[in-house]
């Protein structure tokens, strides 16, 4: 009976990490596309809640351990209980909605990661954690990534501004509105591939775990499906606090920097994934726009919110880690303590969106940029246009 | 292998993806430059969404079939982009 509360309560959690994945990771593809006209809002989280979906049905492989090495599982290691899963899941997600509220793009994947080392630490001790993997796999890729991808969009920028004469002549906005289209819908459908795939791993390695599945066997059409929708779902309703960030605080993103930039991250992800060498969704489009910025004349990159999202980045893993840490400690000791966790994660998340009530970002504010200087506003309103 | 970065592989990335993003950008701005033949946006290129009306004078074949070719490479971009994407291609 504990066995099966357990795991109902981890398939939950999951999901809703999943869902908050979805949600987080919409300004990724669509902020840009969003910010510059090129996709009225409700129609760009659609298409990319749909690729999502699309994406979730095309990749169900998954990978032999839920933390990718990160803790040392399996012989001669510990072993990754579904408590330590659903300690580290309601870290991930706590983390996600508190970067939501405060409208920061941070990475899903690196928010799970830290919720499972807390988790590890607090059931296994220190030695459970693997740092030379997570110095090699989260740390150093963080920085590289969004330097590559910067580099690359501040040489496209350049070079798109450079050959349509500064985007002067006839057609140059409406066609790099229609590239850029493109190339975020392949972002959309690359982040639905590995994204969704996370969570069908964690829920079908519980499964295992817990003995309702054969070792090593695919997962099933039901979390293959409820994973799908919940990425889907939580893409649809739209992260427009980060969206508004991404879009227009980092830098107020035109037509051919919104295109040069998603060309970028969509060359970027697809080639470093094909090479074995993957890199953040959230940290190269994040890097991308950045370069997008500086790659153009006179724009402004505002360095305060490129700090605040640095800031972010390097917050994500520790406090992750230390939710998970705390619930993994309060759900080791009986189904009362995680029933407990359960209730007061659930508060926690209402407790942040109520909290994002009071000053709301809707599809219809996503283009403020308020915090911008006079001058800027009047650009991002012209920019509209609509 | 530094700090448990195969940082080969990371240059590799990096050039990769650098090249592969100037080819795309620059035959597609190429292929919006010869489309357009000189003309310059009425307002600047700042809020029109779509150019109104038709071309103003007519453009040459030559600019027309280049700027085609141009938007191609986009196209094969994307083909090549989706190869890699779905699984089930390789």
């Amino acid at each position: 009976m504990d066995v099966f509360v357990t795991v109902v309560l981890v398939v939950v959690i999951a999901l809703v990490f999943d869902f908050t994945n979805g949600f987080h990771d919409t300004a990724n593809a669509m902020a840009t596309s969003v910010a510059t006209g090129a996709l009225k809002p409700k129609v760009a989280v659609l298409i990319s809640a749909v690729l999502n979906l699309v994406g979730a049905f095309l990749s169900t492989e998954v990978a032999s351990t839920v933390s990718n090495g990160i803790i040392r599982e399996g012989d001669g290691g510990v072993q990754v209980t579904p408590v330590m899963i659903f300690a580290g899941l309601v870290g991930a997600v706590i983390w996600n909605l508190a970067t939501w509220y405060l409208g920061l793009p941070s990475s899903s994947s690196h928010a799970l990661f830290g919720g499972l080392i807390g988790a590890a630490v607090i059931g296994a001790g220190v030695g459970a954690v693997d740092f030379g993997v997570v110095l090699s796999k989260v740390v150093l890729p963080a920085l590289i990534s969004p330097v590559v991808a910067g580099v690359v969009a501040l040489v496209a920028t350049y070079v798109a501004y450079r050959i349509t004469r500064q985007a002067t002549l006839r057609g140059s906005t409406a066609g790099f509105r229609h590239g850029q289209t493109i190339s975020a819908s392949l972002v959309s459908l690359a982040h639905g591939t590995n994204d969704a795939q996370k969570t069908m791993g964690v829920i079908t390695l519980t499964l295992i775990a817990a003995g309702y599945q054969g070792a090593g066997s695919a997962p099933q059409l039901w979390v293959v499906l409820a994973c799908g929708l919940a990425i889907a779902l939580g893409t649809y309703l739209g992260g427009w606090r980060i969206m508004r960030t991404v879009g227009k605080r980092i830098t107020d993103v035109q037509a051919p920097q919104g295109f040069a930039a998603e060309t970028s991250s969509a060359a970027t992800i697809l080639i470093s994934s094909h090479l074995g060498f993957a890199l953040s969704t959230t940290q190269v489009t994040s890097g991308s726009i950045v370069g997008a910025g500086l790659g153009k004349k006179l724009a402004t990159v505002h360095w305060g919110v490129v700090g605040r999202i640095a800031s972010a980045w390097v917050v994500t893993l520790p406090a992750a880690a230390l939710v998970g840490g705390l619930s993994a400690w309060l759900a080791s000791s009986s189904t009362a303590g995680l029933v407990v966790v359960a209730v007061l994660a659930l508060a926690g998340g209402l407790a942040f969106a109520l909290l994002a009530r009071r000053h709301p970002v809707t599809h219809e504010t996503v283009n403020d940029s308020d915090e911008a200087p006079a001058a800027e506003r009047v650009g991002a309103s012209r920019g509209r246009g609509e | 292998m530094f700090l448990g970065v195969d940082w080969g592989a990371f240059v590799v990335v990096f050039a990769t993806a650098l090249a592969a993003t100037a080819v795309i950008v620059t035959a597609f701005a190429t292929g919006v430059r010869l489309f357009a033949d000189g003309a310059v946006e009425s307002d600047g290129g700042a809020g029109a969404a779509v150019p109104s009306g038709g071309p103003s004078r007519s453009r040459p074949l030559g600019a027309t079939v280049a700027g085609g070719l141009c938007f191609a490479v986009g196209i094969a971009a994307v083909l090549v982009g989706l190869w890699l994407i779905v699984p089930q291609f390789h």
